[in-house]
């Protein structure tokens, strides 16, 4: 019986499982609910300085049993970093509040807490830098003397450091007439007047120059990062909640000095991850710490170490559109300003999909980006659901709508009227293809009743388009199992996006059997082929293709099928040609909305998405992507913001960082855009960067201008203030 | 201290320190997974127990306060609990750590009466958090368990 046969109310109906789906009476095993008999536990103690050098530890009071690892011990061990290598398992020049500057161990957590309180350091502090425009300035201290790129698989672009200065990588676009130009390697001055490139703008008739913000904020998955590691005949055995377990498997290998063949990671579930369970965070002092004490070993991070462990990159994005009279779009350029934090991470790679992002779904005679990926001293960012799109295409869209007044014509009519359409020409070179911006554009305008000539007072919509990691490798292959029913091996990382389920859903269809007759296997890198990694909204789109690849090779050849599909591509950094994507995720959002003039809330009536989805695999986890998405960006939009105090972060707890609840979602409604017959698109993310800016382009519409998310009720009085005042 | 707790129906004998919160008991000591910490504050609802069925708070809940009391968790629900068949029903979770905390939540709301409409579902679950974002799919599957 398949699912879509089952009776609507029995057990298991909505999902490929047999009977109640065991997610929700605690029926699968998360990381933190794992471990290895006899493990050893393991706290991180953190620097509390922002900039500066460890000078001395006291550990006179440690008792005998405790193991101590300090830099002393991991001198040996080279650096690493998925895009850069500028980390070190632990550092005795710390950079952010929060830095692993050492570790204890201990039998118990109680002890190992206890003994980590007991340890005393002592620093020489230095000058640090906190916002990304001033770690531009000739006297702002260098984060890093020296940007060395990665070795790992996941550099997978040219770098583009700027040595001297505090930037790791420069991307940037430039269409063709714009190359060849005399230019500063950085522009670090937002009111630059960019002599160089001023040309591009000769046909526009009316231009419009912004500066947007967006804050830092946290991930909060709901289960903490859990790491267990052990040493098993000098194999490194890890079981971790990460979405990357092949870049891991890799990392560990190179800072280890053993083949990757010899490191094994084991994937359970996880309680959530979006974007803060990637690359190595924890898992490299665990397996230190167990090779060291010849024991397992486990490390669990407490809620305020989760919050300072990876945040969401703080941008600044500076737009300048250019339109003619006749509302047809001319040049754009952005210069986006990129705060990565004490370390890269995968940093570059969200500078380089902020620039593309922001230059939104338009058509353009010339464009111009450069996108800055610039160290602090505060806690480092990386991938974030939305992962640098969301920060652009706030800045772009409402610029979008700022250039609609400018010109006096309808927002929505503007946007139509420059749309990319089938065929098209996108600025880094690509031709369009399954467009759809139209149809999401009238579906969004439609959701708020918006009218060409009505009144659009409290109503604002916005569109964008977003691509999915390029290049991009995934293997998956299906065995027969004796009993009759078929393995599914692959390594996409199952988070709550619904993984394991998709697996299933697909190797059932490409089988042609029942989805009773499918097992997946947890990922182990033991056991499954290679996959790039589980993010960017690309695990359905790969692996579908993977899959069916394998089903066919399974049906041909007996008893092991093989699927291997690889997406060719990547962008030059100088020019931004090349492949961004190899297919693009397409959404758009509306909003309703009014504004309390005396307290400035914002109450939503509605907020609406739709994204092109392609074929649908799981008619429930597609909705339940979009809906997580749009909550995700209501509260990015709203409230979210991670807050710091000379670079110690003030508000890394659930009571004073807000996220949504089911108090704020009454207005949400969505629609996920299907087309028979066409390929799978991923949907992760694709709703979270056009609310934001839907939201601000409906809160603008009352007069009030804010610029910087989230709009929290003081932002929104202050922007009308500011507004009357000028 | 040692203590003797009712679980599920159980009554089991731990050896805890006066300040030791329930969750922690529940998981290390009584074997069960279903209680979960994510904000150790007592703000979202992950950690959710029912007590004489009650929902409260087990990372703030020291665990001396619940002896004499029957303690619930997501795995002492009968198998046929029509909350759990309706969370089923509508796919209400993605990743599924903060659900035994809604399950129980809305346990007791349904059995109180008070879920009677969409407004006092999402009132009531107002202490739940949920990052994946599923509340309008919980809400239709408490809204359903309630009819």
């Amino acid at each position: 019986m398949t699912t879509s046969e089952r009776q609507p109310d029995a057990p298991g109906a909505s999902s490929a499982v047999t009977g109640i789906n065991p997610r929700i009476t605690a029926g699968i095993r998360y990381p933190v609910d794992g471990g290895i008999p006899g493990e050893w536990h393991l706290r991180i103690i953190r620097s509390d300085v922002p900039a500066g050098r460890v000078t001395g530890f006291e550990t006179s009071l440690l008792d005998d049993e405790i193991v101590f690892i300090s830099p002393d011990d991991v001198k040996e061990l080279p650096r690493f970093g998925c895009q850069i290598a500028d980390q070190i398992v632990l550092t005795r020049e710390p950079k952010f509040v929060g830095d692993a500057i050492a570790a204890v161990v201990a039998p118990t957590l109680k002890d190992a807490r206890v003994a980590a309180s007991l340890v005393e350091v002592s620093y020489e502090q230095r000058t640090a830098v906190y916002d990304e425009l001033a770690a531009l300035r000739d006297e702002s201290p260098l984060v890093h003397e020296r940007h060395h790129t990665s070795e790992s698989d996941s550099a997978y672009f040219d770098m583009r450091p700027q040595d001297g200065t505090n930037v790791c990588h420069r991307f940037r676009i430039r269409t063709p007439n714009l190359r060849g130009r005399e230019e500063v390697a950085v522009v670090t001055d937002l009111t630059d007047p960019d002599e160089p490139l001023a040309d591009a703008f000769d046909d526009a008739e009316v231009i419009v120059d912004e500066v947007f913000q967006t804050p830092a904020a946290a991930h909060v998955p709901m289960e903490p990062h859990a790491a267990n590691a052990q040493w098993v005949d000098g194999r490194l055995e890890v079981v971790t909640g990460t979405q990357t377990p092949f870049n891991m498997r890799q990392d560990l290998a190179g800072i280890f000095g053993i083949a990757a063949e010899d490191v094994r990671i084991v994937v359970p579930p996880m309680g959530g991850a979006f974007g803060a369970k990637t690359f190595i965070r924890t898992e490299a002092i665990t397996a230190l710490a167990a090779r060291l004490t010849g024991r397992p070993v486990r490390c669990v991070l407490d809620r305020d170490e989760v919050f300072n462990e990876v945040t969401r990159h703080p941008a600044t994005v500076r737009v300048r559109l250019g339109a003619k009279k006749d509302g047809t779009f001319v040049a754009k350029r952005i210069w986006a300003y990129v705060n990565t934090g004490a370390y890269a991470d995968c940093g570059p790679g969200v500078a380089q999909k902020m620039g593309y992002a922001g230059v939104g779904p338009y058509r353009f005679d010339h464009v111009a980006v450069d996108s800055y990926c610039i160290y602090t001293n505060l806690p480092p960012g990386g991938a974030f659901r939305g992962y640098g799109a969301m920060q652009s295409v706030w800045a772009s869209e409402r610029v979008v709508d700022m250039m609609a007044d400018q010109l006096g014509v309808d927002a929505v009519e503007l946007r139509r009227q420059n749309l990319l359409r089938e065929g098209d020409t996108f600025c880094t070179g690509e031709v369009m293809h399954d467009a759809h911006f139209e149809e999401l554009l009238d579906d969004a305008a439609a959701a708020v009743d918006w009218k060409r000539d009505g009144d659009r007072a409290g109503k604002g919509v916005a569109i964008m388009l977003k691509g999915m990691q390029t290049p991009s490798t995934a293997e998956a292959r299906i065995e027969l199992l004796p009993d009759g029913r078929y393995e599914v091996q692959a390594a996409t990382a199952d988070m709550g996006q619904g993984a394991s389920e998709m697996l299933t859903r697909l190797a059932a269809e490409n089988l042609k059997c029942e989805t009773d007759q499918i097992v997946v296997c947890v990922p182990d890198t033991d056991r499954v082929p290679y996959d790039t990694r589980t993010t960017s909204s690309r695990s359905t789109h790969m692996m579908s293709r993977a899959l069916e690849e394998a089903a066919r090779d399974l049906i041909e050849h007996g008893r092991v099928g093989h699927g291997h599909v690889s997406n060719d591509g990547g962008l030059d950094p100088d020019t931004g040609q090349g492949v961004a994507s190899s297919h693009w995720h397409q959404g758009s959002a509306s909003a309703d909305l009014v504004v309390d003039e005396d307290t400035g809330v914002i109450a939503l009536s509605t907020l609406y998405a739709s994204s092109y989805a392609g074929k649908v695999v799981n008619k429930h986890g597609a909705e339940l992507q979009q809906e997580g998405s749009m909550t995700l960006g209501l509260g990015t939009a709203l409230f979210e913001e991670l807050q710091f105090t000379e670079g110690q972060m003030t508000n890394p707890n659930l009571s004073d960082y807000n996220i949504a609840s089911a108090l704020d979602v009454a207005s949400i409604s969505h629609r996920v855009m299907e087309l028979p017959g066409a390929e799978v698109h991923g949907l992760g993310e694709t709703a979270v960067p056009p609310v934001p800016p839907a939201i601000g382009n409906a809160v603008a519409s009352l007069g009030y201008d804010v610029r910087q998310l989230p709009m929290t009720p003081e932002r929104v009085l202050d922007a009308r203030r500011e507004q009357e005042e000028s | 201290m040692n203590l003797t707790l009712r679980v599920n129906g159980r009554s089991v004998d731990v050896d805890v320190e006066p300040t030791t919160m329930l969750v922690d008991v529940l998981r290390d000591q009584v074997g069960l997974t279903g209680p979960r910490v994510t904000c150790g504050v007592g703000l979202c609802g992950t950690c959710t127990v029912l007590l004489d069925g009650e929902p409260v708070s087990g990372c703030i809940l020291m665990t001396p306060l619940a002896v004499g009391k029957e303690i619930t968790t997501v795995e002492g629900l009968p198998e046929d609990d029509r909350v759990v068949a309706c969370f089923d029903k509508h796919h209400a979770f993605q990743c599924g750590f903060c659900i035994p905390g809604m399950v129980l939540t809305a346990r007791e709301m349904v059995d109180k009466g008070h879920a009677g409409d969409r407004e006092e579902i999402r009132e009531g679950l107002g202490g739940n958090l949920c990052r994946c974002g599923c509340y309008l799919k919980i809400i239709d599957a408490i809204e359903e368990a309630a009819r």
